[in-house]
């Protein structure tokens, strides 16, 4: 038996150590919205948070995730609202949509780093992750929207907190 | 779409189109459906009111559109409700998907089949659609009238409410489902004979309404065919041999495999239909045991007749066929260009050639099947539900009226899923351990066993007059015949010399427009590239390589004549006879997007340049007019940088703008990638490139600028998710010789070729 914390609840798996952690959140634990693209650390569909940095589920161990928190797109936020998730709808980015949960959780691990990126920046944060619907200049708008949306939030916020 | 695909056996006139079937096929199958108690009944509860096989209401006035077509991010399922919705009257927040079975009442109402492919969806269904909606209307509003008691005729419907003005009467469409009084049907001729709006009328056609499947695929719920989980289900790992087509297993050594815990058994394909060769799964209780089981098979293989073939043979081979007087077949015949090129004051000539390119949707195959009674279950997305049942029927030794498709969401498409080779090992699979089981393919069979788009040659031959004037075009097209592997006559042509069928969808595009009055075009198949490489339908497909040829060859012979490629297309886009019409659409697109890029206005930097291409894609009978300007910056090395993409495109009607504007985008990146990064060879008969580290499509670090400029003058809606992939790599090609004077005449447009070019 393994255990796994993810998206904030403790589980245990059965599965051999040297399973990619990939196939036990799809398979074992039926979270499919993570997906396999390559299974070579070449595409990102398989992108899932450990501890907040953004890994590739397929080159990771289901033992090198015990211990950390993992988070996958069904934990991203509690409804499906987080920034990057309205921004996706705002801007209508997914077309197959199947690399889309790899995008949102490669572009939620910059974000929560750095709110304010530059094109550059995104690019080169984005740049593993392959989109062959190639809605590429969608997802550099709504991570830009994204991360105006989370600098008013937090601006707003501090301004509210001494009330 | 071709329209040889239509007509042979009258499918139009047969509405019901229970009766309906493909054909016989050479493989034997015929297709078919059982019409299975509880699959459709199930989706529709008897309290729903069903004005039409396409969708429902129920009684809390939710509208669910049943999508016979396959949504691979065009959002087709989501066009198909805004079509519905436009003459239903319903609220756009009312509006539900689904995602039809193969029963063949779902059946595309144009091509008599389930089929998703060649950009005809939008335009195919557009007024079925919107006659069903209509239906639906018309029904309502006449049980609301009566509930009212006032006349039908004084009804308003709109956002899902019927009203009567003169009372202030109204009732939601909720409210008259509930009553159980719309109960009206319609028959054939019914609905023919109902008007439908005009496009001044349209409330939510050409209104960018958010996209009914977007939510779900930014929270990860969204299911696509891998996501699929049947109770008890065993996984399905893949063997595939070194050689793409033509293998056999001599022999599985499992003792390593037995092993693996988990471990169920490896089941070698016994595949009647031909679909796949050499092929062995082993299957297991988890898909990383039963890849690892696969790992430990060692199988002996006998590589077949195409074990040493690589693509220099395949082209070699081309060369030999376009040599031949008498090879292939002639889809276009018009005049003598061979004795207009004996009186030509000038013959120019040249090859052009386009490499192997493989599909890659970032969902790799995959299927899930399982035996229920006598039912086969498949679980899968796929483009062609009609002929893939079959090919599952005949890996199950069944009657294909015994196999129910499920549809999921594709994970992308682009052709690749109107294949049916993933159905084979789930099924045997299925029935050589009597459990469910879900074959997923790696990344690399998913390479190497790609239904790629072929390797093609063409010969050009262009000839002059005195006065510059093209007067004669010849074009050959060798390829691998990728519609002709189906085995479906109908989809093939007959050839203009009557020497029998041509498979049209590898030379389509080659009837242009311009105006050329001796002009023919032959269809060869390359034998041994059909054989060695199963070819597929590959995003936009024969225009994909067609235009490529032409679109070079007419900068060709206006730079040999001294004229400016832009304004020498404009001279023989003219709209004479057969071109009339056609024409005048493509050169005022091609004008549009002159204008907009600012080309021959723009002063550029040295070793940069803009070129220009103009395409009549898909097919002549169903064009959407696009053009491109390309601007590029090539450096010195050869390395051609794309600095913007200008696309313009007539598309008659646009039912969402900011949906074409998705797929013209993409179609022009995938363009891009094409002409520049994707390129797939064969060595000793197999496919080389297995992974995102050897084929490399663009990413988002390699994207230009790209506008894309919808023209929407009140035609016919036409396609849009293809045309724009086959204008931008002769726009990419003739732009770098405008910059450098290089002319690279092979796809994809290497550095090395354009330093090459350079020196010569
Ligand atoms: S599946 Fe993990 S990077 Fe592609
Ligand atoms: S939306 Fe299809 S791969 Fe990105």
């Amino acid at each position: 038996m393994t255990n796994l914390n993810i998206n904030g609840r403790n589980m245990s798996v059965e599965a051999a150590n040297d399973t990619p952690l990939l196939w036990v959140i799809r398979e074992q634990l039926q979270m499919t919205g993570t997906k396999f693209g390559c299974g070579a650390g070449l595409c990102g569909a398989c992108t899932v948070h450990l501890n907040g940095e953004a890994v590739r589920s397929c080159q990771t161990s289901v033992s090198d995730a015990v211990g950390k928190k993992i988070t996958t797109i069904e934990g991203l936020s509690a409804k499906g609202d987080h920034p990057l998730q309205k921004a996706w709808i705002a801007e209508q980015v997914p077309q197959c949509g199947y690399c889309q949960s790899g995008q949102i959780m490669q572009a939620a691990s910059l974000l929560s780093k750095n709110s304010n990126p530059t094109k550059e920046e995104v690019v080169a944060h984005m740049d593993g992750n392959l989109c062959r619907c190639m809605t590429y200049s969608r997802i550099q708008k709504a991570i830009m929207r994204a991360a105006a949306d989370m600098r008013t939030a937090s601006a707003t916020g501090s301004e509210r907190r001494p009330t | 779409m071709n329209t040889h695909v239509k007509t042979p056996h009258g499918i139009q006139a047969d509405l019901s189109r229970r009766s309906f079937l493909v054909g016989t096929a050479a493989t034997g199958l015929v297709l078919g459906y059982a019409a299975v108690p509880g699959i459709d009944q199930a989706l529709a509860a008897p309290s729903n009111f069903e004005p039409s096989v396409w969708y429902a209401i129920a009684p809390d006035g939710l509208v669910t559109v049943t999508c016979g077509k396959a949504d691979m991010g065009q959002h087709i399922a989501s066009t198909m409700a805004q079509i519905v919705a436009e003459e239903l009257g319903a609220s756009w927040k009312d509006m539900r998907v689904q995602l039809a079975s193969n029963d063949p009442k779902f059946n595309d109402p144009v091509l008599g089949a389930q089929i998703t492919g060649g950009s005809w969806s939008t335009m195919m269904n557009f007024d079925a659609m919107g006659r069903a909606g209509a239906a639906g209307r018309l029904a309502l509003t006449e049980a609301a009238a009566a509930a009212m008691g006032v006349p039908a005729a004084e009804l308003v419907v709109r956002d899902s409410t019927i009203s009567h003005p003169k009372s202030k009467k109204s009732m939601s469409f909720a409210d008259v489902v509930k009553s159980g009084k719309a109960t009206k049907t319609f028959t054939p001729d019914d609905l023919k004979a109902i008007k439908l709006k005009t496009p001044d009328q349209y409330t939510m056609i050409g209104v960018s309404v958010p996209q009914l499947d977007i939510p779900s695929k930014t929270n990860g719920t969204a299911k696509y065919g891998i996501d699929v989980m049947l109770p008890g289900m065993l996984y399905g790992a893949l063997v595939t041999p070194p050689v793409r087509y033509g293998a056999t297993v001599k022999s599985v050594d499992d003792s390593a495999a037995k092993k693996v815990p988990g471990f169920v058994k490896a089941v070698t394909l016994d595949d009647k239909t031909a679909t796949t060769t050499g092929w062995v799964v082993a299957v297991a209780n988890t898909y990383s045991n039963a890849r690892k089981a696969a790992d430990a098979l060692k199988i002996a293989y006998d590589g077949g007749p195409n074990a040493k073939l690589s693509s220099e043979s395949l082209q070699t081979e081309a060369r030999r066929l376009q040599a031949l007087s008498d090879s292939g077949e002639y889809f276009v015949k018009d005049g003598d260009p061979n004795a207009a090129f004996g009186t030509a004051a000038k013959v120019l000539e040249a090859e052009y050639t386009t490499s192997i390119n493989i599909h890659a949707p970032m969902e790799p195959m995959n299927a899930t099947a399982e035996f229920k009674g006598d039912i086969l279950h498949i679980y899968s997305g796929n483009q062609f539900a009609t002929r893939s049942g079959a090919i599952a029927a005949g890996a199950a030794g069944l009657d294909p009226k015994y196999v129910v498709m499920h549809q999921m969401w594709l994970g992308g498409g682009f052709g690749r899923r109107l294949d049916a080779d993933m159905m084979v090992p789930a099924v045997q699979a299925a029935k050589a351990t009597g459990k469910p089981v879900k074959v997923i393919y790696t990344r690399e069979n998913d390479m190497t066993m790609d239904f790629s788009r072929p390797l093609t040659l063409q010969k050009v031959k262009a000839g002059l007059d005195g006065d510059g004037k093209l007067v004669a075009l010849s074009h050959d097209v060798v390829s691998a015949w990728p519609t002709q592997r189906w085995g479906i006559p109908d989809f093939l042509s007959p050839s203009v010399d009557k020497k029998g069928p041509l498979d049209a969808f590898t030379v389509n595009g080659a009837d242009f427009f311009y105006t050329v009055p001796n002009h023919y075009v032959r269809a060869i198949k390359n034998e041994m590239a059909h054989n060695a490489t199963p070819s597929g339908q590959l995003r936009s497909v024969a225009p994909g390589w067609t235009f490529w040829a032409i679109e070079s060859m007419v900068d060709e012979i206006a730079h040999a004549t001294g004229k400016d490629p832009a304004l020498f297309r404009v001279e023989l886009l003219d709209g004479k006879g057969k071109n009339d019409g056609g024409a005048q659409r493509l050169r005022n697109t091609l004008l549009a997007a002159m204008g907009l890029a600012g080309y021959g206005t723009k002063k550029l930097p040295k070793g940069e340049a803009m070129g220009v291409a103009c395409v009549s894609s898909q097919e002549r009978a169903t064009a959407s007019w696009t053009a491109c300007v390309a601007h590029v910056a090539v450096a010195p090395s050869g390395e051609v940088t794309v600095k913007k993409l200008t696309v313009a495109t007539d598309v008659g009607t646009q039912v969402h703008p900011d949906n074409i504007r998705a797929q013209v985008e993409g179609a022009a990146l995938w363009g891009m990638s094409l002409a520049l990064f994707e390129k797939a060879t064969l060595k000793d008969g197999g496919i080389e490139q297995t992974n995102f580290d050897t084929y490399t499509p663009l990413r988002m670090s390699q994207m230009p600028e790209v506008t894309v400029n919808i023209i929407a003058n009140g035609e016919k809606a036409t396609g849009v998710g293809e045309p724009a992939v086959t204008v931008v790599a002769p726009a990419i090609g003739n732009a770098v010789f405008n910059a450098v004077g290089a002319r690279v005449r092979a796809l994809p447009i290497t550095a090395d070729a354009v330093k090459a070019a350079m020196k010569a």
